[in-house]
C-alpha cells in the first residue's frame, strides 16, 4: 500500500482513513457493547412468591463474585464425570432437585451478562430425609444439609479447571449440543468466557489452597476458613475447624441465644450477613434485601415434625428423664440453653474452638466499618453452646463436629460410639434415631468420617450415658417429639 | 484473488512479473479452476434439507425429526455395512434385524435418508448424506393372518415388535470395533455400491467421514456397554432410560448400579394420544406431559439443538387423532357383549377413560409385576433431566423438561387396540391376552417373540414358533432379570367361560 502513495492520492487517503476509523470504531463499540451485554448486563433478579421459595432459590449476591457461567455449569458434570464421587451429576455431591425445578435447592441462576450460577444459604441449610432407599427425599427447610459436600463441590470446579481439557475445543461442543450459540456468542465463549472462567477458577483454587492442608470436612460439614482466609485475608494458621451444618429454624424461640457452635456472636443479623460473605458474596454484591427476607422468615419457620411413628406412652416417661437429666442445659426455660458451656465441662473436640480466634473476631468487627451494616458482636469464647433441641431428630449426626451418628450412640460412652461411619446418606434409621451410617448403601458416594482424624473426635458430652437401657429408650422416644 | 486485483491495475513496468501471461489466458485458467473447484465441492454445497413428507404417515415412516447433525450415520456407510460385515447379522440386510422393508422404498422404514451440515463457528454450511432414525424405528409393526400370508399389513404407531434395536446398535458398534472398519476396506464397497464420488468426496470420506464415524460408533459402543450386564432385549424391547444416563448426562457406564439395569421394556403403541393428555405416561408414569414425553423419546435420536420441533409437532397432532386399527378377524358379538359386563366390573376402573384410576399409578406392591423398570428410572436421572431443553422455546412455550417424577409403580393405561399390543405387561413377558388371564405360574415360562403371524385363539402374536424360512425368533426366558412374568393378577380368578367372554370383548377395543 504505502509504496503506491503519492500527493494526488492524499484526498483519497484521507477518505480511506475516515472510512477505516469509522469502521474500526463501529467494530470496537460493537465488541464493547456485546461484551458489556454478555458480561455485565444485569437483569432484574428472579423473584419468589413465598419466603420458602425465596430461601431455596433466591440470590443473596454470590453470582457476580463466584458465579459460574450457566452453560459451563450445566456441561461440566457431563464432561468430567470422573471428578465426581459417583454417577448422577451434581446429585453425587449431595445437591437435591425438587421435581420439575431447573436448579437444585440452594443453587441460584441470575443474569450478570450471561446467566451465572451461584449458591445461597439453602445449599447448606436445607436437609432431606427418606424412609427407604427407594423413597423420594422429603425436604426439610432450615435443617442442616447432611448430604451436600461444599468442599468437594468447589474442588470439582477447581479440578475441572486444572484439567488440560478445560478448553473451548472440549467444552463448546457439549454446550452447543444443548444450546444454540450464535456466531458472536460462540466467539465470546471461545475467546473470553471459557478462558476467563478457567482463569478465575484457578485463581480461586489457590485461595482455597488451605483445603489441601487439612482433613476434608466431607458431607454436611464446613469450617470457618472461607471467612477467615478468603473474606478477612488472615493467614492460614493450620487449625482444623470441621463443624456440622446447623439447623437455623425457629429463631423466635431462640432469642438471646449465641450463634455458631462456639457461640461467637449473639446477633442473628450479623450471623446471617457474615455467613453470606463466607458463602462467597462481597460487601459490594451482598443482597441485603434478600437476606432480610430470609432472616425474617427464619424467625417463623418451624422445626420439622418427626415423620415416623412415636410411642407416646414411652415418650411421656422419657419426658421425665429429660427433665431430670437434660433440661438444665437444653430446656427452653433453662439458663444454660443457647449459652456457652466451658470446654472442660462438655469435653468435646477442642479443635473447632481453637479454630476461631480472638484476632478473627477483631478482624470481623473491623471488617465492614464503611458500610451501612457492620459487625460489632464477634467475640472469642471458651466452650461450646448448649443448643435448643427443637427438631433434634433431623440434626444428626450429633455434637458440633457431627462425630456421633445417632442419638442412641450419643447416649453411649465415647469408647462405645462408632469409630468410623458414613455421613451424607439421608435414609433414616428409626432404631438408632439418626441417618443410616453403616450399611453398604450408605457407603455409596458418602463420606467416611474417621473419629481419630483431627477435628473429628467423638468424646465428651457424656451426659445421660449412665442411664439404664430402659431410661435411654424412653428418653430417645421423647427426643423424637421435640 | 490477489492476482485478480493486480490484473485490474497492472504493475509498474519496472516490476515485471516473473511469468508474463496474457489477460485472456488468465481469465480462462481462473474460470477452469473455479469450475473445477465448484464441481469438487458441489456435492457438499447443494445438500438437500432434512426430509419432510406431505403425507403424514409417509413422514412418520421416512421423515426426519432432526438427528442429522447429532446422530446421523453417513449414508454410504449405512449402505455398505451389511455387506462388509454380513457375518455380524443374523441374515441378509437390515431386515434380518426386524426392520420393515416396503417394496417401493430404497431403505427400510425408519431409515431417514437426509443430509447433515458442518457447524463452523456457529455457521452451518456444507454437508454429506446421512441416515438417521425416527419414531418409526420402534413404533411400526406388521401383521399377517397366517404363515401363508405373503403380504404383511404394515401398521404405523403400533409397537415395533419385530425390530431388534439392541441387535442394530450391536451391529453398528461391533462393526466399528472390527479391524475391517477402515477406509481401505470400506471404500471399494462404497464405490461398487454406486457412490460415484468425485476426488474431493473420496478424500473427505477416506480421511474424515470413515474415521470419524468409527470414533463416534466406538463411543456409542462404550456408552451402551451396560447392555453386556443385562438380559438380551430381543425384538420389540429396549431399556428406555439407561442410555440417556450415559449418552446424554455423562453418568459413567461402569458406575451404573445392578438395580438400575433391569428395566428392559416393550415398545408401546403411540396412537390416539389425545385422551392421554393428563394421564401418567411411560410405563412407570414418570411424566404427564405428552409433548415432553415425545421430546424425550426423540432425544434418543436427536439433540436439544438439532431436534426438528416442527416435524415433532406435526407428528404429535397426527398421533393425537389416529385410532388403533379394529380387530380384523371374526368377533362373536354376543359373547363380546357378555364380556363387556365382566370387563366393567373387573377392568374398567383402571383401563377406561371413565375409570377412577385411569392414567394413575398402581403401586408396585399392588400390581406385582417385574419392578426392574421402576428402579431403572432413578431420582438422579430425574434430577439431571430438569436441565434438558433449558433456554429453548417453541411457539412461545418453554421446552425445558419440568414434568418428570420418580414413581413407585406402573401407570394404568387405556386398552385401545390391545389386541395388537402383544406381548403383554410392560416388559412383554406374557405372550397373549389368554395367558395374561392365567395365574403367573400357569403363564408360559418361555416363548418366542418377533413372529408377525396372529394367534386368533389366544389373542396375540404366535409365540410358539421358533423359526420360519430360516429366520429364527427370539426365545424369551421369563426367569431372567427384567423378564419376570409375575403380577397383574386381575381377572385370573375368573372362570373359563367368563375369560372367553372377556377375551372376546377385548378384541373390540
Amino acid at each position: 500500500m504505502s509504496s503506491t502513495e503519492n500527493q494526488p492520492h492524499s484526498g483519497k487517503k484521507r477518505l480511506i482513513v475516515i472510512i477505516v476509523t469509522v469502521f474500526l470504531s463501529l467494530l470496537i463499540s460493537g465488541v464493547l457493547v456485546t461484551g458489556w451485554y454478555s458480561l455485565f448486563r444485569r437483569t432484574p433478579l428472579a423473584t419468589f412468591k413465598t419466603p420458602e421459595e425465596h430461601f431455596k432459590y433466591a440470590s443473596i449476591g454470590t453470582e457476580a463474585v463466584e458465579g459460574i457461567p450457566y452453560w459451563i455449569w450445566v456441561v461440566l458434570p457431563r464432561l468430567f464425570p470422573e471428578k465426581l464421587p459417583d454417577s448422577g451429576g451434581y446429585t453425587s455431591l449431595g445437591l437435591t432437585w425438587e421435581e420439575g425445578n431447573e436448579m437444585p435447592i440452594g443453587v441460584t441462576k441470575e443474569n450478570i451478562g450471561i446467566a451465572r450460577v451461584g449458591v445461597n444459604c439453602a445449599v447448606c441449610h436445607v436437609g432431606t430425609v427418606r424412609k427407604t432407599p427407594l423413597s423420594k427425599p422429603t425436604i426439610l427447610l432450615a435443617a442442616p444439609s447432611t448430604k451436600f459436600d461444599a468442599q468437594r463441590y468447589a474442588q470439582f470446579f477447581f479440578n475441572c479447571a486444572q484439567d488440560p481439557r478445560f478448553n473451548p475445543g472440549f467444552i463448546l461442543p457439549e454446550i452447543e449440543y444443548n444450546h444454540h450459540l450464535s456466531f458472536w456468542e460462540n466467539a465470546f465463549y471461545r475467546f473470553l468466557i471459557i478462558p476467563q472462567t478457567k482463569k478465575a477458577l484457578l485463581k480461586r483454587s489457590e485461595e482455597f489452597q488451605w483445603m489441601e492442608n487439612r482433613p476434608p470436612t466431607g458431607s454436611g460439614r464446613t469450617d470457618m476458613n472461607p471467612l477467615k482466609i478468603t473474606v478477612l485475608n488472615l493467614p492460614d494458621d493450620g487449625s482444623v475447624g470441621s463443624t456440622d451444618n446447623m439447623a437455623i429454624w425457629n429463631q423466635k424461640q431462640h432469642q438471646g441465644f449465641s450463634y455458631h457452635s462456639d457461640g461467637i456472636n449473639t446477633s442473628l443479623r450479623e450471623v446471617v450477613l457474615s455467613s453470606a460473605l463466607g458463602t462467597g458474596t462481597t460487601p459490594q454484591e451482598i443482597n441485603l434485601e434478600s437476606l432480610n427476607r430470609i432472616e425474617e422468615w427464619l424467625q417463623e419457620v418451624p422445626p420439622p415434625v418427626y415423620p415416623f411413628d412415636i410411642d407416646h406412652d414411652l415418650a411421656q416417661r422419657g419426658a421425665e428423664i429429660f427433665a431430670n437429666n437434660c433440661a438444665s442445659c437444653h430446656g427452653f426455660n433453662s439458663e444454660q440453653i443457647g449459652q456457652v458451656l466451658p470446654l472442660d465441662e462438655v469435653g468435646t473436640d477442642a479443635n473447632r474452638l481453637l479454630h476461631w480466634t480472638a484476632s478473627a473476631s477483631e478482624a470481623m468487627n473491623n471488617y465492614a466499618d464503611n458500610y451501612s451494616w457492620d459487625f460489632s458482636q464477634f467475640r472469642k469464647t471458651d466452650g461450646y453452646v448448649a443448643p435448643a433441641l427443637d427438631g433434634v431428630w433431623a440434626k444428626a449426626p450429633y455434637l458440633h463436629n457431627g462425630s456421633v451418628p445417632s442419638l442412641v450412640d450419643l447416649l453411649n460412652k465415647p469408647s462405645d460410639r462408632p469409630k468410623q461411619f458414613y455421613r451424607g446418606y439421608d435414609v433414616y434409621d428409626q432404631e438408632l434415631v439418626g441417618f443410616i451410617s453403616s450399611d453398604p448403601a450408605a457407603q455409596k458416594s458418602s463420606f467416611l468420617l474417621d473419629t481419630t482424624v483431627k477435628g473429628n473426635d467423638n468424646s465428651g458430652h457424656e451426659f445421660g450415658t449412665e442411664l439404664n437401657a430402659g431410661d435411654k429408650k424412653s428418653l430417645i422416644e421423647y427426643l423424637k417429639t421435640l | 484473488m490477489s492476482s485478480n486485483s493486480s490484473e485490474q491495475s497492472p504493475p509498474p513496468a519496472e516490476k515485471k512479473p516473473f511469468i508474463s501471461i496474457s489477460k485472456r489466458t488468465f481469465v480462462v485458467v481462473t474460470a477452469v479452476i473455479l469450475a473445477l473447484l465448484l464441481w469438487l465441492v458441489s456435492p457438499f454445497l447443494f445438500h438437500r434439507y432434512p426430509v419432510q413428507y406431505t403425507d403424514i404417515d409417509e413422514h412418520f415412516r421416512y421423515g426426519s425429526i432432526g438427528g442429522e447433525n447429532s446422530d446421523g450415520i453417513p449414508y454410504w456407510i449405512i449402505k455398505v455395512l451389511p455387506t462388509v460385515f454380513a457375518d455380524k447379522l443374523p441374515g441378509e440386510g437390515y431386515t434380518s434385524l426386524g426392520f420393515i422393508q416396503e417394496p417401493d422404498h430404497e431403505l427400510p422404514i425408519s431409515f431417514v435418508r437426509s443430509t447433515n451440515s458442518f457447524n463452523f463457528l456457529g455457521i452451518e454450511a456444507l454437508g454429506i448424506e446421512v441416515v438417521t432414525e425416527n419414531c418409526a424405528t420402534c413404533h411400526v409393526g406388521t401383521l399377517r393372518s397366517s404363515p401363508d400370508d405373503s403380504n404383511p399389513q404394515i401398521i404405523s404407531a403400533m409397537p415395533g415388535f419385530t425390530v431388534n434395536l439392541q441387535g442394530f446398535i450391536r451391529f453398528l458398534t461391533e462393526s466399528a470395533a472390527d479391524d475391517r472398519f477402515t477406509a481401505d476396506n470400506l471404500m471399494p464397497f462404497i464405490n461398487s455400491a454406486g457412490a460415484h464420488f468425485n476426488p474431493l468426496e473420496k478424500l473427505v470420506y477416506r480421511f474424515l467421514v470413515i474415521p470419524r464415524t468409527r470414533d463416534e460408533l466406538l463411543e456409542l459402543r462404550h456408552d451402551f456397554s451396560f447392555m453386556n450386564r443385562q438380559s438380551l432385549y430381543g425384538p420389540g424391547r429396549v431399556d428406555t432410560f439407561t442410555s440417556y444416563k450415559t449418552r446424554r448426562y455423562g453418568f459413567p457406564v461402569e458406575k451404573l448400579a445392578e438395580t438400575e439395569l433391569k428395566g428392559i421394556s416393550d415398545y408401546p403403541s403411540i396412537w390416539n394420544q389425545a385422551p392421554r393428555q393428563d394421564m401418567r405416561l411411560h410405563w412407570d408414569g414418570n411424566n404427564n406431559d405428552p409433548s415432553e414425553r415425545n421430546r424425550t423419546a426423540a432425544l434418543a435420536l436427536v439433540s436439544p439443538t438439532t431436534i426438528d420441533l416442527d416435524s415433532l409437532a406435526r407428528l404429535r397432532n397426527w398421533l393425537n387423532e389416529i385410532k388403533a386399527p379394529p380387530y380384523p378377524y371374526a368377533i362373536d358379538r354376543t359373547l363380546a357383549a357378555q364380556g363387556e359386563v365382566i370387563f366393567d366390573s373387573n377392568c374398567a376402573s383402571c383401563h377406561t377413560e371413565q375409570g377412577s384410576r385411569i392414567g394413575q399409578i398402581t403401586p408396585i406392591e399392588e400390581v406385582g409385576t417385574d419392578r426392574g423398570r421402576i428402579d431403572s428410572y432413578t431420582y438422579e436421572l430425574a434430577s439431571n433431566q430438569n436441565l434438558t431443553f433449558s433456554g429453548i422455546t417453541y411457539q412461545g412455550v418453554d421446552q425445558r423438561f419440568s414434568h418428570y417424577k420418580k414413581t413407585n409403580g406402573y401407570a394404568n393405561s387405556l386398552l385401545d387396540g390391545i389386541w395388537l399390543r402383544s406381548p403383554y405387561l410392560h416388559n412383554g413377558s406374557v405372550p397373549t391376552l389368554r395367558d395374561l388371564l392365567e395365574k403367573p405360574e400357569a403363564r408360559p415360562k418361555s416363548f418366542y417373540r418377533g413372529y408377525d403371524v396372529y394367534d386368533q385363539e389366544n389373542i396375540g402374536y404366535v409365540s410358539t414358533v421358533p423359526a420360519e424360512n430360516g429366520k429364527e425368533f427370539f426365545l424369551y426366558d421369563t426367569d431372567l432379570p427384567s423378564n419376570y412374568n409375575t403380577g397383574h393378577l386381575y381377572g385370573t380368578d375368573l372362570d373359563s367361560q367368563d375369560k372367553d367372554a372377556l377375551l372376546e370383548y377385548l378384541k373390540t377395543l
